[in-house]
């Protein structure tokens, strides 16, 4: 009965979160509306003053959203942003993430814009723009200290630039001091200071007129200058005419249609057709010097919203796998599962091997990257598993590994808050060793959070005491998770070791000790001593699987744990999200391990050994 | 080990000393206890690093045979990772390739593996004491034939000669790193006409007013990071004529310490030791590309001379693209100064190794690769054909 009930939770669980993520799906995938309802008169009240000239007259009759084909054309621009060439969408993303914290921007009047129409919105009509609850704070204390009087706001809320201009100076000043302390010696108020005053000046940085902002680099230079030159912004075209430098003829001339954008922003037919030209402009400059190439296939990644119907299907599969524990007779329910999961898995490569042809490297470059990897990795390897032993275990482990997986990716994203197709330091830029090491240790990880994953299913079902997990079906799945492990052990293994040789190419030296070697040691060290153990017949069923399950927090150290230290060549970084994530995991797996060693009645002696 | 029935692991009832031996130094028991503690060493060891740094960590965990563990207020006692890993060594080589010889064939995959891993160590063992590593930096247009440690200080002692040569007498660190007490440690030279007393020996310090006019050392902490640490001391050199000599030696003086004792003029210069290439490097130039429109590095390259006896040759140094020549690589390791104006003159660090193992651990990679693709493979094919005949 008990079981039951947890069984249907955990059904229902997750038919809500499938539900409250469709919105979404639809949202990445399709454009924006045609016309929202226009949402001036609430969102700009006349009696402010607005930063601009823009009369407020006019403004009252703005609409908020541009057409849906506009936006479009707008998000198409091709901009240098980060050291390389990407959509304008791109940069649209990112902004109103870091910024706001979410990939849209909910108005007072309840409309919604996605990132490219608010961008259009601030570049346009940044008299409305600066009313808009935009910057995110998550906590309040922050705007205590800058000393401003606001309305009413929660402690996490957001507020609009209106709300925090007669601060500024303040929190300039505070940030300034902040800033002068190492990262790691912020307490949370100055990190957060120094996060809001930076995204207050990105947000100036987007309030300059239209027609010189130096926010956005349009322009690309002229054929034949080499191509690691900085494109134009249209603040550089103006001081070029201000200093009577000569202007290429066809700068002169996009930057002639840029100026008209401004002046007819009211009348969306001339518009369209004046950004549509200059975009034409823009992308024949910049295909005549060689650049941006897969400028249209990232934008239609953006559209597309692969990963989002990806881990839909993973859930859906998820729940299917949970019907079919109720109703261990029924074979459609896991074939349909099975084909969710293989769907989700297939979205989900077709997601990698498009970032690989649009950024022109091996699957993993970034931290980001390596989470997609893994789940992909890993939902790939459980399905084999599925194919040869057909015990319904690896497809479980597919849907938990691919809706776990995807959330990460999505979590990591929201907390990072930057593009996740960066241009890559010096030391990285080498394709063959991204294609080998870093492509092999991933494996190693993803086969070890497998292992990991149904080691904890074997410890539960114990702690369950789950009927069907008999010791037969034990013996069956240690035997499945020593196989994995072996599979991780050689990955890991080659992986760690051809990163030493790499480390020797480049740094001079194979070993050094340095954090994210030693955690790559470390996952090798725990592999091999659990095939060792279970060689030498110290490890069974019940050992193997506990090991395994331990080892998943050696590998979430190794992956995860050694970046927030703060040392080491290997650092990207500190981010106190990820901090408290692994947190979460490190305990609540110990916690399990603990309790599945937890001493049992003689009624329920040792199934397996 | 010994209760256990022969025939469960191929191990017999330990007989002969040999054999026993055998048992003891190549269970699979002692492996598993050895890889967890240098599990546990490895673990501790990173995260020592955040508040010791690399180079204390790598001394006393890495490089030790015992150690203390401070746990809070606890002294844990542990074995170094060193001590760890060469009895792990031991038991690689009598357990995983002596015990196995019983079934050869069969165990193909699990021999080249752990004879590729005993290679690793072999490379690890060699690295640790028979290479050397250091740097040199230049300027555009300079050039060197010489590089220089991170860590390692020594006493030049050299003599400016009629002929205008200069004659150098080199005392190594080992003789006066304990000098630090105001009794100090006295060096003789045969042909010097002088004894060097060096006191007050500081690993660290920092040059600053005495209040009478002059310089004086003060010690500084220990600096995390080994390299930082600027070594100091004062020197006295007593002539065999009865003359004395008072001065300090600074690792990052601009000018060394002079003196003429006897009609002959000396310098007295403490600075990180310096061993001979076998050929001279001159940079020609050295190019920082950025991403663009960013600070973050896309490439760094030195476009070098390599000058042997009557050959020179033009090589680019650049990440991942050392130079190999004569026993000794080169890397493009820094570069500088930081905070240079656009346009003017950097310098290039390159990083230098003489290490005779340097590629042993490829050779190690691909016997461990096949080995283990070969061990697991055969074990999945085994599986998979029980499985079928099962079904």
């Amino acid at each position: 009965m008990t079981r039951r009930t947890l069984a249907f939770s955990t059904v229902l669980l997750a038919a809500v979160l499938t539900v409250l993520t469709a919105p979404a799906r639809v949202l990445a995938a399709v454009p924006a509306p045609a016309a929202a309802p226009a949402a001036a008169p609430a969102a700009a009240p006349a009696a402010t003053p607005a930063p601009q000239s823009a009369p407020a007259s006019e403004a009252d009759h703005v609409p908020s959203v541009m057409p849906a084909a506009t936006v479009e054309l707008f998000e198409a621009l091709p901009v240098q942003d980060g050291g390389r060439v990407k959509p304008l969408r791109s940069l649209a993303d990112v902004t109103l993430l870091r910024l706001s914290g979410k990939r849209s921007l909910s108005l007072a009047d309840g409309s919604k814009l996605s990132a490219p129409e608010w961008l259009l919105r601030v570049l346009l009509h940044p008299e409305l723009a600066v009313e808009d609850p935009l910057f995110l704070v998550q906590d309040d204390a922050v705007i205590r200290a800058v000393e401003i009087m606001v309305g009413e706001h929660r402690k996490r809320d957001r507020y609009s630039f209106r709300e925090l201009e007669p601060g500024l100076s303040r929190l300039f000043e505070l940030a300034h001091e902040a800033a002068q302390l190492e990262e790691r010696e912020r307490s949370n108020l100055q990190a957060q200071t120094v996060v809001l005053a930076s995204n207050v000046n990105s947000f100036l940085g987007l309030l300059d007129p239209l027609e010189a902002t130096r926010a956005l680099a349009l322009l690309p230079p002229g054929v034949g200058v080499d191509t690691t030159a900085e494109w134009l912004t249209p603040a550089d075209m103006e001081q070029r005419g201000r200093q009577a430098l000569s202007v290429d003829p066809e700068h002169a001339r996009l930057m002639g249609l840029w100026q008209q954008l401004k002046r007819q922003r009211h009348d969306a037919t001339a518009f369209t057709a004046t950004l549509d030209e200059f975009q034409r402009g823009t992308r024949a400059l910049m295909a005549a010097r060689g650049e941006g190439g897969q400028v249209d296939l990232e934008l239609r990644y953006h559209r597309l919203g692969l990963l989002s119907h990806a881990l839909a299907c993973f859930l859906l599969s998820f729940v299917l796998v949970a019907i079919s524990w109720l109703r261990p007779a029924s074979r459609w329910v896991p074939r349909l599962g099975l084909c969710a999961a293989a769907l989700g898995t297939l979205l989900l490569c077709a997601v990698i091997v498009l970032r690989c042809v649009i950024r022109g490297r091996p699957p993993v470059s970034t931290l980001y990257e390596t989470v997609l990897f893994v789940a992909a990795t890993g939902c790939l390897l459980a399905l084999i598993m599925e194919w040869m032993t057909k015990r319904r275990v690896g497809l479980a482990a597919a849907a938990i590994l691919g809706s776990v997986g995807l959330f990460l990716a999505n979590g990591y994203e929201l907390l990072d808050k930057q593009d996740t197709m960066p241009s890559l330091i010096a030391v990285l830029d080498t394709n063959f060793w991204l294609a080998t090491h870093v492509t092999a240790i991933t494996l190693g990880y993803s086969a070890g959070m497998l292992a990991a994953l149904l080691g904890n299913g074997l410890l539960l079902a114990r702690l369950l005491r789950l009927r069907r997990a008999d010791a037969a079906w034990e013996r069956e799945l240690a035997r499945m998770i020593y196989g994995i492990v072996a599979f991780a052990a050689f990955f890991a293994t080659v992986g760690t070791i051809l990163g030493g040789i790499w480390a020797n190419e480049s740094w001079g030296r194979f070993w050094g000790w340095d954090p994210k070697e030693n955690g790559a040691l470390l996952i090798v060290i725990t592999q091999v001593a659990i095939l060792h153990a279970r060689k030498a017949g110290r490890l069974r069923a019940f050992g193997t699987a506990w090991a395994a399950a331990f080892s998943g927090t050696v590998i979430a150290f190794s992956w995860w744990g050694v970046n927030l230290l703060g040392v080491g060549l290997h650092s990207y970084g500190f981010t106190s999200g990820i901090h408290n994530a692994l947190w979460s995991y490190y305990l609540l797996q110990w916690g399990v391990c603990a309790v599945a060693l937890w001493p049992r009645g003689p009624a329920e002696a040792t199934p397996a050994n | 080990m010994a209760e256990r029935a022969p025939d469960q692991h191929g191990v017999r009832r330990p007989r002969s000393v040999g054999q026993r031996f055998v048992a003891l130094f190549g269970s699979l028991e002692l492996s598993c206890t050895l890889l967890l503690l240098l599990g546990l060493l490895t673990w501790l060891g990173t995260l020592a690093q955040v508040e010791h740094g690399l180079f204390e960590v790598q001394k006393k965990y890495f490089e030790s045979y015992l150690l203390v563990h401070w746990l809070g207020p606890v002294p844990i006692p542990l074995p170094g990772a060193n001590l760890v890993m060469s009895v792990l060594f031991v038991n690689l080589v009598v357990g995983g390739m002596l015990r196995l010889r019983a079934s050869f064939d069969r165990n193909l995959g699990v021999l080249a593996t752990h004879l590729g891993i005993a290679l690793l160590f072999l490379s690890g063992f060699v690295k640790l004491h028979h290479s050397e590593e250091g740097h040199v930096t230049l300027f555009e247009g300079q050039s060197s034939a010489t590089y220089q440690s991170y860590h390692r200080w020594e006493l030049a002692i050299s003599e400016a000669l009629p002929d205008g040569s200069v004659r150098e007498h080199l005392v190594p660190q080992e003789a006066f790193l304990q000098a630090t007490n105001a009794q100090g440690v006295r060096l003789q030279g045969s042909d010097l006409p002088f004894d060097v007393e060096l006191r007050y020996f500081m690993p660290n310090c920092s040059v600053g007013a005495d209040g009478a006019g002059g310089v004086m050392l003060r010690a500084l902490p220990l600096d995390a990071q080994s390299e930082r640490n600027i070594a100091g001391a004062q020197v006295l050199l007593r002539g065999h004529d009865g003359s004395e000599h008072a001065g300090l030696v600074w690792g990052r003086d601009l000018h060394p310490f002079g003196a003429r004792v006897a009609e002959r003029r000396f310098a007295v210069d403490l600075r990180h030791e310096r061993y001979p290439m076998p050929f001279r490097i001159t940079l020609d130039d050295f190019q920082k590309e950025d991403h663009p429109g960013t600070g973050m590095p896309k490439s760094f390259l030195s476009d070098v001379r390599v000058q042997a006896g009557p050959t020179e040759r033009a090589v680019r140094i650049s990440m991942n693209e050392p130079l190999r020549d004569e026993g000794l690589v080169l890397y493009q390791a820094s570069w500088g100064p930081a905070n240079a104006a656009p346009g003017a003159p950097l310098f290039s660090t390159l990083a230098v190794v003489r290490n005779p193992a340097d590629q042993w651990p490829l050779i190690g990679c691909i016997v461990i690769a096949l080995g283990m693709a070969g061990h697991f493979g055969r074990m999945l094919w085994r599986n998979l054909r029980r499985q079928g005949a099962r079904s």
